[in-house]
């Protein structure tokens, strides 16, 4: 193995500079930059998507699926409203997005993939959408790209708020939230900031009629439920100790009114984790740097069963990840001009406890471990590059090793306009889920990671002063997958090795914002093309299959969306448009294409701290008729109200 | 084509959203022509992908290179919503027997048999896991149910028969049968119901009264018994073939069926003078992936044991028909349930005369 025995050379090297340089005797104080932990960083030359906070905002009641669809190019695989829904990103499978809370990849390893409609977004402060591979910072899963999710300090809103909220929906759905954030100083120089929420409620796809245009309407409610606690604690020193926790409860019902075969499928998470940060990077000091210590702990129990089979005997699958990181993060200026370079290097170390019915052996244990370093080189001012590298290694496996180099320059500074270039290419590759290897019968312990090469190009030009920013942004990529699993139908669903896709595409994005006077008005709109085809011939009847679409993966999708805004009251309007989708292997039959368009009107009334806000929204106002993957119909038009109340001790701080 | 409300207003009022009108003009999404009628050829009953719902019927003439498809979409304007898991016709009606996935949504599609347009359709509760129909006479169609299943007990509910009137269209009675009943053969004023449900039983109804008269206990479950030349009823219980002579109501013989301990017999098809039964001979193999194996063998029907020695088509069919007015052999072949499958025509003979590309899983044949 010589690419690992590499991997961890490197590695140790990167730690051993760090070290012998320290001896400089240079002490000068710098100010610390207090940084997130996800790698965002190191994605130089990749595409980052940062969502739209005001939509966020108005999102916080409902689900990632919900949110996620109005503001990227995915694939969407929803199985109906409230239902197991997953995404893609630039033609690549639901297996392929690592999905990063707070840094932490928390797709279960039992499926290898997020169910976004259980994931609720009041969830985290922050959400960004990395497209293309970035296994090499991230992990296995990011072959497609990541989402990260994160949770932030919010240093600069001192006081506490506290907020109570109730949104109202069709079908007698309702969810209602109930927080306090605060931030405060501390005696002898410390900060204490935090946040607490706690939310439940029941969403429910009830319509009186049956059936739309011939199509089944398939009933559900889904049960959410939650807590939140996000605590930071940060000392005059600036070392920075934290402590997130996230647990969510989600309860789906398909067929509710039918007691003897509804379905039930239950999801609980219990995210822990905790981080200790101290340290900053001093000129000359090459130790010098930030160190990060987390430790970790995520439980994910999933429980199935048909009518009352889901009390006395579920299907059951539960398990446990422990895990611990050390990260140490270095920055030196080279030179006077302008030139420098941030190390990050790490080591991460997880326990997997797995206790699945459908496994042979019922129980499993596994060891995983990651070694990398991550490692941005500013030349000039108008030139970033960084080279990122990675080893994994797991019980019984062997993930290949997974460098990525990325470049990012400013092509072109005109007034307040610039234009830049971005290339990346990159490794990836994904570790097989626990189920794909270790399923009764159907499971294969010998299949093997897959791996992908990609490349990705892209143009930024964007003009940004004060009331008026402007982007338009052009990429294209390529995403070679080979080893790709797949649960062969043509043989009983049992897991092989057997495709090599290649996915290719453009998107195109803009954004515009603008300050008239008391108003603010904005348009957002994006549009992707994504080809994604098998290419190898596994057997005789692939030749049908071979250089069509992937299922369910439109050709084009678009999404759009306006808004304006002056002072407390806003009016958004959001549209998304895809593309047909194949619902076969030889792109015989297709689910239909379809346009959605939301309407959302904010109003608020602010009294010092007190502050009442209305959200009325209207999904699906053209009623649209759309399907989902079971060909059952997804709804049509409906209106929520959300009421949220707000008090916060220290108003001028809003 | 289709261009909605929403997709006129948003593209004239904004750039951006010319994406709009790209995105209707990639697909002219033109439903086909129909054809027909429906009164010389064969209907292929495609299954469909389970969790997709998405079973279909297509058209085949005699002679045709190439299928018509989805048929009930093309002349309804509207899918069937589930597996197609059976068709029989009576009088001037058909009925396509339709299996969704979720509890709650199965149905019976009574429609034209030139034009296949809907008439009616018949759901739950009335319609639970239809599995086989048969023809009692024009205005009369029994169609055997599961009833609801699922959990750890799968065929919990008792199976039961649907007695349809096709004057009113309505299911005019439920007549509870065994569990997870099944194939449904009609001999003279007699019914015999088979199942899966483990109850190991044939019953006998009366298509007058429509009640159950006695029951022949079986040593493995039989789903589906079939009349040869000599009006005797076979069918296949676990790995041996039974012979049912309907006059005694007795087991005159039980035949095992070749020798490999690992396959089981299937898809019992009469030949045109019912003299000979085609059958399939197929295993899942362990030691391949758990990939589905097998051939189709023949047997007559004066035979003392089956030998499996020569398959007559060396191929896994998903789906057997013999077609009597031609005696062409049918053959349903579906490479996976996630792409179009293929209808293979052979000589009685097992010689390969064409095949037509059809849908998804063609599982059954209805020859007109």
């Amino acid at each position: 193995m010589t690419f690992r025995f590499t991997a961890v050379l490197l590695w140790f090297s990167a730690l051993g500079i760090s070290h012998a340089q320290d001896s400089s005797s240079v002490r000068q104080l710098q100010t610390v930059t207090v940084r997130g932990f996800a790698p965002e960083r190191f994605m130089a030359g990749l595409k980052i998507q940062r969502a739209d906070s005001a939509l966020t905002e108005a999102y916080r009641y409902q689900t990632l699926a919900d949110f996620l669809a109005l503001q990227a190019p995915m694939q969407f695989k929803s199985y109906g409203p409230g239902q197991l829904t997953t995404v893609g990103l630039r033609g690549t499978s639901a297996n392929h997005t690592a999905v990063l809370w707070n840094g932490v990849n928390i797709n279960p390893p039992t499926l290898g993939q997020t169910d976004f409609s259980t994931i609720p977004v009041n969830g985290f402060d922050q959400l960004s959408i990395q497209y293309g591979s970035a296994a090499s910072c991230v992990g296995s899963d990011a072959i497609g790209g990541s989402i990260l999710l994160n949770s932030t300090p919010g240093w600069k809103r001192q006081g506490i708020t506290a907020t109570l909220g109730h949104r109202f929906g069709s079908w007698n759905s309702g969810q209602t939230q109930v927080g306090v954030r605060f931030a405060t100083p501390l005696p002898g120089g410390g900060q204490l900031a935090g946040k607490t929420l706690v939310y439940g409620g029941t969403n429910r796809y009830l319509p009186t009629y049956s059936e739309r245009k011939g199509y089944l309407v398939e009933p559900s409610e889904t049960a959410q439920r939650g807590v939140i606690q996000d605590l930071f604690y940060r000392t005059k020193q600036q070392h920075q100790l934290s402590l997130n926790i996230w647990l969510t409860d989600n309860k789906l019902v398909i067929a509710p009114a039918n007691p003897v075969s509804r379905e039930i499928t239950r999801t609980q998470a219990y995210r822990f984790l905790t981080n200790y940060e101290f340290g900053e990077s001093k000129p000359g000091r090459w130790l010098s740097g930030r160190t990060l210590l987390r430790a970790g702990f995520i439980r994910d129990i999933l429980d199935y069963g048909k009518g009352d089979d889901f009390d006395t005997a579920p299907s059951h699958s539960a398990t446990d990840r422990l895990l611990v990181r050390a990260e140490h993060e270095l920055e030196q200026s080279l030179g006077t001009s302008g030139q420098s370079i941030s190390i990050r290097a790490g080591a991460e170390w997880v326990h997997y406890t797995a206790r699945v019915d459908g496994y042979v052996n019922g129980a499993l244990t596994e060891q995983r471990a990651d070694l990398y370093a991550l490692i941005r080189y500013q030349l000039t001012a108008r030139l970033v590059t960084a080279l990122n590298l990675r080893q994994a290694f797991v019980t019984r496996y062997d993930p290949p090793f997974t460098p990525s180099f990325g470049i990012e320059y400013r092509l072109l500074n005109l007034g307040t306009w610039r234009l830049d270039g971005r290339g990346n290419v990159a490794r990836s590759y994904r570790v097989p889920t626990l189920n794909e290897r270790y399923w009764k019968t159907l499971g294969n312990p010998d299949i093997r990671p897959e791996r992908g090469f990609s490349q990705d190009l892209g143009l930024n030009l964007s003009d940004n002063v004060p009331g008026r920013s402007t982007s338009l942004s052009v990429s294209a990529f390529r995403n070679h997958v080979d080893d790709w699993t797949y649960w062969n139908p043509a043989k009983g669903y049992r897991v092989e090795n057997l495709q090599e896709v290649l996915a290719r595409g453009v998107e195109v994005q803009g954004q515009t914002a603008w300050q008239l006077g008391t108003w603010r008005v904005g348009a957002f709109g994006q549009y992707a093309y994504t080809r994604s085809t098998q290419l190898r011939v596994y057997d005789p009847s692939a030749i049908d299959v071979v250089g069509k679409q992937l299922i369910y993966l439109p050709l084009h999708t678009a999404s759009a969306n306006v808004f304006v805004q002056q002072g407390l009251h806003r009016l958004a309007l959001t549209w998304q448009g895809s593309d047909r989708r194949a619902s076969t292997f030889d792109n015989s039959k297709y689910l239909p294409e379809y346009q959605l368009v939301n309407l959302l009107f904010e109003t608020a009334i602010r009294v010092r701290g007190w502050q009442g806000k209305a959200v009325v929204q209207v999904d699906n106002l053209f009623n649209e008729f759309y399907l989902n993957v079971k060909n059952n119909v997804m709804p049509g038009r409906s209106v929520a109200l959300t009421l949220v109340f707000t008090a916060n001790t220290k108003p001028d701080q809003q | 084509m289709k261009q909605s409300i929403s997709s006129r207003l948003l593209s004239a009022s904004a750039a951006a959203f010319t994406v709009a009108t790209l995105l209707t003009a990639c697909n002219s999404n033109t439903d086909p022509t129909p054809t027909g009628p429906y009164t010389n050829g064969i209907f292929v009953l495609n299954a469909g992908n389970f969790l997709d719902n998405n079973g279909s019927l297509s058209w085949m003439t005699r002679n045709g290179k190439t299928a018509e498809t989805d048929l009930f979409q093309t002349r309804n304007r509207r899918p069937l919503t589930g597996g197609v898991r059976g068709y029989v016709e009576a009088g001037n009606r058909g009925l396509i027997l339709v299996d969704n996935s979720s509890t709650g949504l199965d149905k019976v599609e009574i429609v034209t048999t030139d034009s296949l347009k809907s008439v009616k359709t018949l759901a739950s509760p009335d319609i639970e896991n239809p599995r086989y129909a048969a023809r009692i006479n024009d205005t009369k169609v029994y169609v055997t149910c599961w009833g609801t299943t699922g959990g750890t007990n799968f065929y919990g509910a008792a199976g039961y028969v649907a007695v349809i009137d096709l004057t009113t269209n309505t299911v005019t009675k439920k007549i509870p049968v065994q569990r997870g009943a099944e194939g449904i053969t009609i001999v003279g004023n007699e019914a015999y119901i088979g199942g899966v449900g483990g109850d190991k039983l044939v019953q006998i109804m009366d298509t007058q009264t429509d009640a159950i008269k006695t029951s022949l206990s079986v040593a493995s479950s039989i789903s589906k018994l079939l009349p040869d030349a000599n009006n005797k009823l076979w069918g296949f219980s676990g790995k041996n073939v039974v012979r049912i002579d309907p006059t005694s109501k007795t087991i005159e013989a039980t035949i095992l069926v070749g020798t490999d301990t690992r396959k089981s017999p299937s898809n019992l098809t009469a030949s045109a003078d019912k003299r000979s039964f085609y059958f399939m001979y197929t295993f899942y193999d362990q030691a391949d992936n758990f990939n589905q194996k097998g051939e189709m063998y023949r047997f007559n029907i004066t035979d003392a044991t089956i030998s499996t020695a020569t398959p007559t088509v060396n191929r896994l069919f998903s789906g057997l028909g013999l077609d009597p007015s031609a005696n062409v052999l049918y053959a349903g072949f579906s490479p996976s349930y996630k792409q179009a499958g293929y209808v293979f025509r052979y000589q009685p003979t097992g010689q390969l005369i064409d095949s037509v590309r059809v849908e998804i899983a063609p599982s059954d044949f209805y020859f007109k």
